[in-house]
């Protein structure tokens, strides 16, 4: 559906994309990932027609962007990062003309309207003042305008920025619906993001990919190699049990960090290789046996920044 | 021309569901009333009349309220048409849309160029009035009316223009005042300079001797060529403008 070749692009001052290439398949939901400034809006922007791209070839739906950008375009419902709209329009009006510009012929626009005010639940809105709109309205009113052609691809540009957890919520479970039958790309800097609504996701980072791979791949790689254990003070016998553990590379104690109450945080580097639940499982029997009562064990979670260290890292190493 | 259609009907709407056309039109029809009003009352105490110098001409061509007013009106009619997109961002959302540049920019000039022949529809009461009092010839009403038309759609594409300059709505309409009052400035070089070439170019350029032809019935090729190049050119350039967005 969207492919990418040598995508550059040079904003004079700042590269903001370097040689990125992907591919979006047919049918898929696909999470465009990286923290903020690392060109997610910039590569959505170029796809959607809206900025041209300094080197690097791009087909949406069989359409090469540059060459037949029209029927590109209109192979696509994009919706921009906060979704700007404008505000003295009534959300039916905004729609029409909306389905209007994207060519949905006159006997079939109110019928589109009405569609994709449903799909997005906006519905009840139809007649308020895009103005008058609270942010979640406004974006799901996005999403709509994004719809409102029946356009095969929906790209969309960081969709849940700015919303209330139970927005964010809606939102996740309207694009799970909307993936059944259209394939979609979004933007986000949020893992779990990804992971709730993605079949795959593609990592950048500075304008480059740093990783692509199906979202099991990302979870995996959430999971940092380090293992979390609160024990009740005993710290020479602790540090002594665990060093027999298999697997275990190194223990550093977190200083500062829930230690009240003659609580430790231990913090387990684990081997490469080494499958956290296994060293769990014999670190705990290890420290029952050397009698140290163990309250929490868990794998440590991985912040965004840290699964990026490390796909920037695994990179380095191929290369 | 993709797109055109839609854009024309969202800019008429959004013109009109705002104050801003009601209140330009207001402020339009008040000046004009007044500059009318005066040249009757004005050749109302004369007792002899040329053929070319009545209330028709003296309106249309002698007066400078037309320009005061085109310098109000048209800066003000077309200041946010691309500003306003700019700033609030809309621009993208119009832009990702299946459109051409030249669609959306003669889609959004020809929205301000209905509102403003919608201006002046009103005034052809001024004259319904006067033939109520004595003789109007209609062709020379036409020509002025072409003259009126002519003019006005040069200053909105001028307008158009500087409002892909800028993000600022006040800055477009500063800068299209500037222009449209340096050309006038330009066409008042005519009573300045000796006979000769640049004495030629300023009265080209000067509406105000554009409009006294017009109100006396003289529809001259040259002047249409002039409004033609005035409204041809920076729809153009304003076309490319929002094409080299895409680089920006």
């Amino acid at each position: 559906m969207i492919e990418v070749e040598n995508l550059t692009k040079d904003y004079g001052t700042v590269v903001a994309v370097k040689d990125l290439s992907f591919r979006v398949g047919k049918g898929e939901v696909v999470g465009f990932l990286g923290p903020n400034g690392a060109g997610k809006s910039t590569t959505l922007r170029i796809l959607a027609g809206f900025l041209g791209s300094t080197q690097g070839r791009i087909t949406v739906n069989g359409f090469d962007i540059e060459q037949r950008p029209i029927e590109a375009r209109s192979s696509i419902g994009y919706m921009p990062e906060a979704s700007p709209l404008y505000p003295e329009m009534r959300v039916r009006e905004y729609l029409g003309f909306r389905a209007q510009l994207k060519k949905v012929p006159r006997a079939k626009r109110a019928d589109s309207v009405g569609r994709a005010m449903r799909q997005a639940a906006v519905t009840e809105m139809a007649d308020t003042l895009i103005l008058h709109l609270s942010k979640g309205y406004r974006q799901r009113v996005g999403l709509a305008d994004a719809l409102v052609a029946g356009p095969p691809l929906l790209i969309l540009d960081e969709p849940t920025a700015g919303l209330d957890p139970n927005q964010i919520r809606e939102v996740r479970s309207l694009i799970r619906d909307l993936g059944k039958d259209h394939t979609i790309l979004l933007s986000t800097h949020i893992l779990s993001e990804v992971e709730s609504t993605c079949d795959r996701a593609i990592v950048i980072d500075r304008g480059r990919l740093v990783a692509e791979g199906a979202i099991e791949q990302l979870r995996a790689q959430r999971h940092s190699n380090v293992v979390r254990i609160v024990v009740r003070d005993a710290a020479a016998v602790a540090d002594a049990a665990l060093e027999q553990v298999e697997g275990v590379d190194d223990i550093d104690e977190a200083e500062g960090r829930d230690s009240e109450d003659g609580q430790r945080v231990l913090l387990i580097t684990l081997k490469d290789g080494a499958v956290h639940g296994d060293v769990i499982q014999a670190a705990v029997s290890a420290l029952e046996a050397a009698g140290v009562g163990v309250r929490e064990a868990a794998p440590e979670k991985a912040t965004l920044e840290d699964v990026f260290a490390q796909l920037t890292r695994a990179e380095e190493h191929e290369g | 021309m993709t797109g055109f259609f839609a854009i024309y009907r969202r800019e008429m709407l959004s013109l009109w569901v705002s104050p801003l056309a009601w209140v330009l039109t207001f402020v339009f029809l008040l000046l004009q009333g007044a500059s009318f009003a005066w040249m009757v009352s004005h050749f109302g105490n004369m007792t002899d009349l040329s053929i070319d110098r009545g209330p028709v001409q003296a309106y249309f061509g002698q007066s400078i309220f037309l320009i005061v007013t085109l310098l109000l009106i048209c800066p003000a009619l077309t200041m946010r048409l691309f500003a306003e997109e700019r700033r609030s961002g809309t621009i993208e959302a119009l832009l990702t849309a299946p459109v051409t540049p030249a669609g959306v920019v003669v889609g959004k000039y020809a929205a301000t160029l209905t509102t403003y022949v919608l201006m002046w529809a009103p005034t052809l009461l001024y004259i319904v009035i006067l033939r109520n009092t004595g003789h109007v010839d209609w062709l020379v009403v036409a020509a002025s009316y072409v003259g009126v038309l002519g003019t006005g759609a040069s200053y909105l594409s001028v307008g158009l223009l500087m409002s892909a300059m800028t993000r600022s709505q006040l800055l477009a309409f500063l800068l299209t005042s500037l222009v449209v009052f340096g050309l006038f400035i330009i066409g008042v070089g005519e009573y300045i300079f000796e006979p000769g070439p640049f004495r030629e170019i300023c009265a080209h350029v000067s509406v105000l001797t554009q409009m006294e032809e017009f109100s006396k019935g003289v529809v001259d090729a040259r002047r249409l060529v002039y409004f033609a190049t005035m409204i041809v050119l920076p729809l153009f350039i304003t076309s490319r403008v929002v094409e080299s967005w895409r680089w920006g």
